[in-house]
């Protein structure tokens, strides 16, 4: 699935938001024998392929000639397919690793803009060399250390093939010398999952992260403990979370978009207030709460989002059906 | 006029002669003649020209007046805002540094041909978005004219920039609203403040709702709040101001502290507590709030007897 990133206008000139239908990603190794397997019955938005560089080989030409088919396989289900890459060998992975069919990649261990900057210049390279369409490929940044939040405006900034910002719990609590081990009442990392949540969507992207304390876990929960925690992910201003078991998928899918109550309720704010509207009025009750110009944008918005993630859904059974 | 107390910010709409007309009575000290979200598309033209005949029905009971204008109609609504008595022009939306550029160069030419004197009249650029938070410093220092300040970038906007609902039971504005009012404080600039307090109904016109945000933000010595139901003005004009025993607290500290520099001391105790320099600082602004909001209620005093002086005189014209 390739897009011209620099342009961000949905059908009928508003910006959608949020600009990516990506509820679940997951991190897949292309060194996995099952991978086509894991990749098929995945219903992730979107797969990270990761790869070990095995000492003693040509890890570049390994994976040179892994990669196409990889990527293949990652998203025979319609998942998006990115691949991580270290910013401390970006250059030498980026040549090994970025083939057609990659959405992006995801730069881990970001200190500043100027790296983006020039690993932006390289992808334009690689695109050229290998026929893939220009400024289709999107950089975004695994959030893992205390630089990349201080600088995080900066990075986003840095390029128009800026997607994500995905916060590393882990990561970051190890950088910040902080325990590993959720302890506390509240969560630690607040303010910082704040303001790269702004950041991203001040620069045209969306954050990816999960609240406390299951981002920083990352553990097997029941049912309803995963469904309040992705809640209060969503209601913080994440559109999807990294899900480190394949039991998160199904709850990020639901829970990182409108639910169908509120899709209705959306209908009805827009109904109430055009009937408003006609009537002269541009403030109208509804069961108790004032509807208004900005409560009848965020209907529209996030009823097209609700849309466009039914429709991604039935995007990736189409891909499934056809794949099996 | 003392329009730095602003306990109560009410917005009200031009073109509803029921909220207008009363608004004096209502005892709020501030209000917003909004051009904006209140107003219709299809009312816009016919309240922009309401706008100068409601300064002075809003502020004759003693309130500052505001104006709140369009993002996408700057051009447009401007010429029908800046008037006398207007003490604040409010941009919702602000994103950029030449946003506020514009508009200032709108006023000040405005200004001069209204009689108004140059940069009376504050610009208010208001936050709502993702973009207009990480851009707050290069807004608040783009023009040389006095802005005042969101302290917290929160509401319905926002919550639309960030992809939420909001009304949830925590606090979903950690950064844009920690980050937005820092800036207004590093630059020295007075901003409205912001505490979050729940409100899961998300109800905008009950009291006691009301009197609890008063409280939070009395005591984060935040001294203005805003308001959509006439329901939420006593609890903030009241929850905001200072009580009795504060005044009376702040006195007793400041003479204790007095008597303890005049002995070449510097840190003492009072009723138990410790006395300093930071709370000399502390009970002095106290006693300044204190000072200001009884000026402000005394101006709004005098000037509720002269309107009500009016409405029931011979030939006043209202019923």
């Amino acid at each position: 699935m390739q897009h011209d990133i620099t342009s961000s206008a949905a059908p009928g000139g508003d910006k959608p938001l949020p600009k990516f239908i990506r509820r679940s990603l997951v991190a897949l190794s292309i060194n996995d024998p099952r991978l086509t397997e894991k990749a098929s019955a995945c219903e992730a938005d979107a797969i990270v392929l990761q790869f070990d560089k095995l000492s003693g080989s040509d890890w570049q030409q390994e994976l040179r000639a892994r990669m196409p088919a990889a990527i293949h396989s990652a998203a025979r289900a319609g998942a998006e397919v990115f691949v991580r890459i270290a910013r401390n060998a970006a250059i030498a992975e980026l040549d090994a690793a970025v083939f057609s069919g990659l959405t992006g990649i995801v730069l881990t261990g970001v200190s500043g803009s100027a790296e983006v900057r020039q690993v932006c210049d390289h992808l334009a390279r690689i695109e050229e060399r290998r026929g893939i369409a220009r400024n289709c490929l999107e950089i975004s940044i695994d959030v893992d250390n205390p630089a990349a939040v201080w600088h995080s405006l900066d990075i986003a900034r840095a390029s128009p093939r800026f997607g994500m910002l995905i916060v590393n719990e882990q990561a970051l609590c190890v950088s910040l010398g902080m325990q590993t081990q959720p302890q506390l009442a509240f969560d630690p990392l607040e303010y910082i999952k704040s303001q790269l949540i702004t950041v991203a969507l001040a620069a045209g992207g969306q954050a990816v992260g999960m609240s406390y304390p299951l981002g920083l876990t990352g553990q097997q929960v029941e049912d309803a403990t995963l469904k309040k925690a992705v809640r209060r992910a969503r209601d913080t201003g994440f559109k999807g979370a990294m899900c480190p078991h394949v039991s998160w998928v199904a709850a990020c899918n639901v829970g990182f978009r409108p639910s169908d109550d509120e899709a209705a309720y959306y209908r009805k704010v827009i109904e109430v207030f055009a009937e408003g509207l006609k009537r002269g009025m541009a403030s109208v009750p509804l069961d108790g709460k004032m509807v208004d110009v900005p409560v009848d944008v965020r209907a529209k918005l996030y009823l097209q989002w609700a849309n466009r993630a039914a429709a991604r859904d039935a995007e990736k059974a189409r891909a499934r059906a056809a794949s099996s | 006029m003392n329009n730095r107390v602003a306990r109560c910010v009410m917005f009200v709409t031009p073109t509803n002669p029921r909220f207008i007309d009363k608004a004096w009575t209502r005892g709020g000290d501030v209000y917003i003649l909004d051009i904006e979200d209140s107003i219709a598309p299809a009312e816009k033209q016919r309240c922009r020209t309401l706008i100068r005949e409601s300064i002075e029905k809003a502020n004759k009971g003693g309130a500052s007046i505001f104006v709140r204008i369009n993002k996408p109609f700057v051009d447009a609504d401007l010429p029908y805002a800046v008037w006398p008595g207007v003490d604040r022009i409010m941009l919702p939306k602000t994103e950029t540094a030449e946003e506020m550029k514009h508009a200032h160069a709108i006023v000040s030419r405005l200004e001069k041909e209204r009689g108004v004197a140059p940069g009376t009249i504050e610009l208010y650029p208001m936050i709502e978005s993702t973009l207009g938070a990480v851009n707050i410093h290069e807004i608040l220092t783009a023009i040389p004219r006095r802005v005042h300040s969101m302290g917290g970038a929160g509401g319905y906007d926002m919550a639309v920039s960030l992809g939420i609902e909001m009304f949830a039971d925590f606090d979903q504005y950690a950064f844009p609203v920690a980050y937005v009012a820092l800036a207004a404080m590093a630059l020295d600039i007075e901003a409205i403040g912001a505490v979050f307090v729940p409100n899961t109904s998300g109800r905008v016109d009950q009291a006691d709702q009301a009197a609890k945000q008063a409280a939070a933000l009395h005591a984060a010595g935040i001294h203005q709040a805003g308001a959509l139901h006439p329901n939420f003005i006593q609890p903030l004009v009241s929850g905001l101001s200072p009580t009795a025993e504060e005044t009376d607290w702040a006195k007793r500290v400041i003479e204790a502290y007095e008597e303890l520099t005049d002995a070449g001391e510097s840190v003492g105790e009072l009723a138990g507590k410790v006395i300093d320099k930071y709370e000399y600082a502390a009970a002095k602004r106290t006693l300044e709030w204190t000072a200001q909001c009884a000026a402000k209620d005394a101006y709004k005093r005098r000037a509720m007897k002269r309107a009500q002086a009016s409405e029931s005189s011979p030939g006043s014209g209202m019923s």
